[in-house]
């Protein structure tokens, strides 16, 4: 079920929000020993809080439609009282005295929190293969990865063991998993979702959001995550008539998967189909804005984690290897780096004279497997880290809000993803015309397992 | 450019050899790539200080 779904079958009294948290309990005891989504499952607390929630709503106090609905976090957010990781070995026994404020505001909208997800060691890094909790496995196939960080979230909303769980992304990490395990993904405008109480990777590319099996309950998700949970935060107009719709001629179709450039130009035919105007668009040099984001984050991660580097050897290999890498990045050159973020957001901004939002492929190819390291795109053999990132880690330098939806499937089944940006705080729109994509091509109706 | 192993060499405390080995295809890469960027820097160009930049 769906969280508007959950929502109107909570208030048509056909289901209570404990059935719906036993429910969830349930599938994670089934799922988990399979996929290992999650790093710690909050069984008491749940059924109280589900509870007090069915007790709030027959006494008449509705706070919207995330009200009595089980969601997870990933262990990047903080939880008062309740163990906080962040996928790492060095923090496996944290609790932290406080929550997030998005841990608040969800609590508000009347969320029962079920657990947390696995990801990435501290986030940084795009496979969840993580050395300490386990790898994270995809549910589509278990022999792929789920994408990361915020692969635990990705796979627990794809299995449907849950509507919706809490992302970051600081380079894709909501993004990515959104598109390797086929759920709908938002990264929203820098600084619109406080960061305050979730443990950074990289302190000016650190974005929070939602992740979803569906479009519309993103917008919920999106909203609550914000701090307003009102039921008309609904996402009810799925028109996208006359919009303009860039379709990047350079770059983001250069070097990808067969498969997935079909189904991304599929998707621009039916936004085309709905009455959208396809621009064809040329954006900057976006190579560039991925060296400039490199550059940024891999001196932030190393700021953040500077103390962590102590205990080398409670640091799995690959996190290492880039914390390394950040200590040896120059003052001066990550200054440099900041002062051409600035030109490049200046440079991209024009284009939204041109169109309202763009269509680009999320990721180049389907899910990788496990332990890979080097993948074939078109004819060309690319690191996976890189490869994976390469049509997204440029969007977290900019700022821009930037929705993840599957598209399509390959022919062997796995999903395949269509990213949508648009110009700063104009998250309504991409979500409207991702409503639009996703009603029109009925992906989402397609289940894993 | 950079004598990555040097100034990994001078870090306190130093990164350890054995993990040298493995940054410095990275590290030359992407110097080869940040260099031609940053040489069109003018005094001019001022630094992005937050979501104001974003637009």
């Amino acid at each position: 079920m769906t969280i508007l779904e959950m929502a109107d079958a909570l208030r048509a009294k056909k289901v209570s929000s404990l059935e719906l948290t036993n429910d969830t309990l349930a599938k994670i005891a089934r799922e988990n020993p399979r996929l290992n989504a999650f790093i710690t499952v909050l069984e008491e607390s749940a059924r109280a809080r589900a509870s007090a929630m069915d007790a709030e709503l027959s006494h008449g106090i509705d706070r919207g439609p995330m009200h009595g609905v089980p969601i997870a976090h990933k262990d990047l957010v903080y939880t008062k009282g309740v163990r906080t990781t962040g996928g790492s070995k060095i923090l496996k026994d944290f609790v932290p005295d406080h929550d997030a404020d998005i841990a608040i505001n969800l609590d508000r909208a009347g969320a029962v929190l079920v657990g947390k997800t696995n990801l990435h060691e501290f986030a940084y890094g795009i496979t969840s293969t993580n050395p300490h909790f386990g790898a994270v496995r995809n549910p589509w196939d278990t022999e792929r990865i789920p994408g990361g960080s915020s692969g635990g979230s990705g796979a627990a909303v794809a299995a449907g063991i849950l509507p919706m769980a809490t992302g970051t992304d600081t380079g894709g990490s909501i993004r990515i998993p959104a598109s390797f395990c086929g759920v709908t993904g938002l990264k929203p405008t820098f600084g619109l979702i406080s960061k305050r109480g979730v443990m950074p990777l990289g302190w000016t590319m650190d974005h929070m959001g939602p992740m979803t099996k569906t479009v519309r309950d993103c917008a919920v998700a999106f909203h609550a995550m914000g701090g307003s949970a009102a039921e008309n935060v609904r996402l009810k107009n799925s028109d996208i008539r006359g919009l303009r719709i860039g379709l990047p001629v350079n770059y983001y179709f250069d070097a990808l998967d067969l498969e997935v450039s079909e189904s991304v130009r599929t998707a621009v035919q039916t936004a085309a189909a709905l009455g959208a105007r396809i621009v064809d668009i040329k954006v900057p040099d976006i190579d560039a804005l991925n060296v400039v984001g490199r550059m940024l984050l891999l001196a932030e991660a190393t700021s953040v984690h500077h103390e962590h580097l102590k205990r080398r050897e409670d640091i799995g290999a690959d996190v290492l290897t880039l914390l390394d890498q950040g200590r040896l990045i120059r003052g001066s050159d990550y200054v440099d780096a900041q002062r051409l973020r600035r030109i490049y957001c200046r440079e991209f901004s024009k284009l939204w004279s041109e169109v309202d939002c763009i269509f680009t492929p999320a990721t180049p190819t389907p899910a990788p497997k496990i332990g890979q390291t080097k993948m074939q795109v078109g004819a060309i053999e690319e690191d996976v880290r890189l490869a994976t990132t390469r049509l997204m880690r440029g969007i977290n330098v900019l700022g821009i809000p930037a929705l993840s939806i599957p598209c399509g499937f390959t022919k062997a089944g796995l999903p395949i993803g269509l990213q949508i940006l648009g110009a700063p705080r104009a998250e309504e729109m991409i979500l409207r015309v991702g409503a639009a994509i996703e009603d029109a091509t009925a992906v989402v109706g397609r289940r894993a397992l | 450019m950079t004598d990555w192993k040097k100034t990994a060499a001078a870090l306190d405390p130093p990164i350890p050899e054995p993990d040298v080995e493995k940054l410095l295809p990275v590290m030359e890469a992407l110097e080869n790539a940040f260099r031609p960027l940053q040489r069109t820097l003018t005094p001019e160009s001022d630094v992005w200080t937050g979501p104001e930049d974003v637009g």
